[in-house]
């Protein structure tokens, strides 16, 4: 995230209203925890509490996502929201972010040049398939185990440092097309060419943020888990 | 656009540490991602998580292993370290350093120093996008969903000097993906769409085709 605003992290106390007009991009972790806006001038913490979400895990999101780089303090996570945050940031990026990129695209690239909109939309398809891959393998292997390692359960044959190995960075090939388009794709600047470049830039680094979260805030959860589990850590 | 350059930031105090980055992401001709590390004893980790090309930080850390010994630790052999100095600090201690930014230098000995200090290998490269014909043999092969083998036969070279071909025209115009190379391929005339059906996994249908 940039660092356009306040310093200092974010506290229960503080204004709802005052994270998101100072970090229009907290919109989005907000809605993944399901907060309604019309929220008026509450806290924090009143917000979180009148619509179920756990506060500690909410300020742990924004303050890590606000300054990359700090060490996440773990200690009070609720790792159930945090697995529902997840999954809803999935939802997020598979069915409305990226198909809205694919809308604008088809809108921007000149459709009488058809060899190379084929090939620039086939690029595309074939990335959105490996984000669904990469959030698909944590939908049915990462969450599942996490889940029933939260009811006491230890599985012998899976541990979190297997996710963390694998865990690669989904948004590189994103960079990689906004590249093509830039240099090579042979057309005019329109505005609808440099609105899908816009979203492109945008959404790879939400898709980094979001990764950071797994990596930063998720993974060392689940090893901290894992511990008093007494599974492998 | 150039190559990105990665830059780690380790120093513990907030104010110097944005201070530098703030400078950085000012700097002209250089497109620099950041990582900052703040806490001294997660250096090591962080340099292995993100394998900048350039460490800068302040020789006088509490508990900084010597430079070699940091780059073998973490296996980022080819790190170039920079020392911040924000005191007097003697020659002796430097010589392990591979530049060093003062608290008084101007944008522009900064930018200069980066610059010569990545410029090294960079000058050996030819200018980015634009590929041989030997290179552009490749492309086309690539892009017809020819294997590494397939295409050190068809070009009477070995499979080694293919993949080092390979290597090159990523590096050139940072591509890496064969469904990127065909982008490249159709825009600049090296094949037509008629040549890659063969290599759409879907039998030839186009993706969303209904939509063109």
């Amino acid at each position: 995230m940039e660092n356009l605003y306040k310093l200092g992290k974010y506290k229960e106390t503080d204004r709802m209203c005052d994270l998101i007009c100072d970090h229009y991009p907290m919109l989005l972790v907000m809605s993944r925890f399901g907060i309604p806006l019309g929220f008026g001038d509450k806290s924090i913490r009143e917000v979180c509490a009148e619509n179920g979400v756990d506060t500690d895990t909410f300020l742990a999101v924004v303050n890590l996502l606000r300054e990359e780089g700090t060490k996440a303090d773990t200690g009070n996570v609720s790792v159930e929201s945090l697995i529902s945050y997840l999954r809803n940031s999935h939802d997020y990026f598979l069915e409305f972010r990226l198909p809205a990129i694919r809308r604008k695209l088809i809108e921007a690239i000149d459709c009488r040049r058809s060899d190379v909109s084929f090939a620039v939309l086939r690029f595309f398809d074939e990335y959105a398939g490996e984000v669904r891959k990469h959030m698909q393998y944590e939908e049915e292997t990462v969450f599942p185990y996490v889940e029933s390692l939260l009811t006491g359960r230890t599985d012998p044959a899976y541990n979190i440092g297997i996710f963390r190995k694998r865990h690669d960075q989904v948004e590189a090939r994103l960079s990689e097309l906004k590249n093509i388009l830039i240099k090579y794709y042979p057309a005019e600047s329109s505005n609808e060419l440099n609105g899908v470049l816009f979203d492109i830039f945008s959404c790879q680094r939400d898709l980094a943020s979001h990764n950071y979260v797994e990596d930063h805030l998720f993974v060392p959860s689940i090893v901290r888990l894992e511990r008093e589990r007494g599974g492998r850590s | 656009m150039t190559a990105t350059l990665r830059i780690a930031v380790a120093e513990p105090s907030i104010i110097l540490r944005n201070g530098v980055i703030s400078v950085l992401q000012q700097l002209p001709g250089l497109n620099i991602h950041v990582v900052e590390i703040r806490d001294p004893e997660q250096l090591a980790v962080s340099l292995c998580n993100h394998r900048p090309d350039i460490l800068l930080v302040n020789p006088a850390s509490p508990g900084l292993p010597p430079v070699h010994r940091l780059r073998q630790q973490t296996g980022c052999r080819e790190m170039r370290c920079v020392a911040l100095l924000t005191a007097l600090t003697d020659r002796e201690s430097l010589k392990a350093f591979d530049e060093s930014i003062s608290l008084y230098d101007s944008v522009e000995q900064i930018a200069g120093k980066l610059q010569r200090l990545v410029s090294a290998p960079a000058a050996r490269r030819e200018p980015a996008g634009t590929l041989s014909v030997r290179e552009r043999e490749i492309v086309v092969c690539i892009v017809k969903g020819m294997t590494n083998k397939q295409i050190a036969e068809k070009l009477f070279i070995s499979t080694h000097t293919v993949i080092t071909h390979r290597r090159n025209v990523a590096a050139k115009l940072q591509i890496h993906s064969p469904a990127g190379l065909t982008i490249y391929a159709i825009v600049n005339r090296l094949v037509d769409l008629d040549d890659i059906r063969g290599t759409i996994p879907d039998g030839g249908e186009r993706p969303g085709g209904r939509e063109l």
